[in-house]
């Protein structure tokens, strides 16, 4: 555990608040000319995604929380959760279920993605904005209507997630999906 | 790791208008016979004000004597008026640690002038007409409110205000202050407070306000919800100083006293006003910056 000044706080830095780890969104210093100093700090809870604003005194010290990022490889599931290799040291990281959530969804076999680790432990997984996935099922294509905002629903190659595509989709094209929102992006160069 | 960012943030356009301020400041204060001083850095011991934590600093290796950096150019300039009995100004680097903010540095300058003889009010009306000077902006357009007005402007009344929510009352004070009461001075015009309690006296002399309460002679003047000056009528009495830095001192911990600027106090400071601006938050005022790092460097 290590303790620092507050005024040493900045945007990025992780803290444990309640014992829980917490990402700093934003710092505001708050001052009035001679009078006590204020720290309002923005912070997101790095397991729940709570957002919350903190008052923090000057010359306040405060824990921070060994939180680190390493980029991982995705490799396959099995019943114990989801694996991933460690790009750095090529070590397997055994990430549970819960911890990837609905993001399974977009997870397909050597997909790049950033792993937070909190005291050596996975916390959160977060993929690439954009993913690109093959269509396994969808209704027919409609020819040449390819301006139409008229959606229909496709199966996803790899992990059978269904999405919303226009309707000029057909089978075996492939899509490009927002990870964030779950939406239809465009088509992918074929 | 990338090499770091070694281009000031400060715009030559900006560079170029704190300059030609500076020349406008020299021509305010000349006009006026107000004295031009460059006051030492390295101080025998600390500025010590209520919030604001000096830098301390030693030869590098072996260490040695520890002096300190000026939080403002007070003890020099205040040493300068009892010495030459004359009106003096220094726009002098001011370092105050841990002050890292949109609107705060660690290091920026104060433009800070004594008027011997002068009250608080009389002072506060010149330091609108210096910081219209900087600003281009009218020194008329003001309002003088005293620091209980401020605070009703926001619908609070300090003297309901107790300690809660991990915080002492001070420090509501201070929180509830900056964050409810600041946003609302200055808007669109000058607004000078004044007649602050007596806790917040800093080193402004006390007397009887209109209902016989003692008040501190104090004022500040905002814009656009910033606050610019902070001036007093001078405190002279050298054993109520000393023992508000004595109370001071035991909140700054690793300072010491100014013994220097102590021995010119027990001597006698004579009657005088005077007031601290931040140049540089003027200047991002008044050439619309949205923050203190694109004026400074």
């Amino acid at each position: 555990m290590t303790s620092i000044p507050i005024a040493d706080v900045s945007k990025g830095t992780k803290l444990l608040i309640d014992g829980q780890p917490w990402l700093v969104l934003e710092v505001n210093f708050v001052k009035p000319g001679k009078g006590n100093a204020f720290y309002k700090c923005r912070v997101k809870n790095l397991i729940t995604g709570n957002v919350l604003d903190k008052t923090f005194r000057g010359g306040e010290k405060v824990e921070t929380a060994d939180v680190t990022d390493v980029e991982v490889t995705f490799l396959y599931s099995d019943a114990n959760g989801f694996v991933f290799m460690n790009q750095k040291d090529y070590e397997q990281v055994t990430v549970p279920a819960r911890v990837v959530g609905d993001d399974k969804d977009f997870l397909l076999e050597n997909m790049e993605c950033a792993l937070t680790l909190w005291n050596g432990e996975p916390i959160q997984v977060r993929l690439p904005n954009t993913v690109t996935m093959e269509i396994e099922y969808t209704e027919p294509a409609v020819k040449g209507d390819t301006q139409s905002r008229v959606m229909k629903p496709a199966r996803m190659k790899g992990t059978g997630v269904t999405i919303q595509v226009p309707i000029f989709c057909g089978i075996g094209d492939k899509v490009q999906i927002n990870t964030e929102t779950r939406e239809f992006r465009g088509r992918a160069e074929k | 790791m990338s090499a770091p960012s070694w281009r000031p943030r400060a715009s030559l356009e900006a560079q170029r208008a704190r300059a030609e301020r500076l020349q406008r400041v020299r021509a305010f204060f000349a006009a006026r016979g107000v004295l031009e001083l460059d006051p030492p850095l390295l101080q025998p011991g600390a500025n010590l004000d209520p919030g604001v934590q000096p830098f301390a600093v030693q030869p590098a290796g072996s260490g040695g004597e520890v002096r300190f950096l000026p939080t403002s150019p007070e003890h020099a300039l205040k040493r300068a008026v009892a010495a030459y009995r004359c009106d003096v100004w220094a726009l002098s680097p001011a370092f105050r640690a841990g002050e890292r903010g949109r609107w705060h540095a660690e290091e920026f300058r104060m433009l800070e002038w004594y008027r011997l003889g002068w009250d608080e009010r009389r002072l506060a009306a010149e330091t609108l007409e210096l910081l219209a000077e900087l600003t281009g902006w009218e020194a008329t357009r003001g309002e003088w409110l005293t620091w209980r007005e401020a605070w009703q402007r926001a619908g609070l009344d300090p003297a309901a205000i107790g300690d809660g929510e991990g915080l002492t009352r001070d420090e509501r004070l201070d929180l509830l202050y900056a964050e409810r009461v600041e946003p609302l001075l200055g808007r669109g015009r000058w607004t000078v407070i004044s007649e602050f309690p007596p806790e917040r006296a800093a080193q402004a002399r006390l007397r009887p306000d209109r209902d016989g309460r003692p008040t501190a002679a104090r004022f500040e003047i905002y814009r656009e919800g910033l606050e610019l000056a902070n001036g007093y009528h001078e405190c002279t009495d050298a054993a109520e100083l000393a023992a508000r830095q004595q109370r001071e001192l035991a909140l700054h911990p690793g300072c010491q006293i100014d013994a220097v600027f102590h021995a010119m106090l027990a001597e006698g400071l004579p009657a005088c006003a005077g007031v601290a601006v931040g140049f540089d938050r003027a200047l991002a005022l008044a050439l619309g910056r949205p923050a203190l790092a694109e004026v400074l460097w």
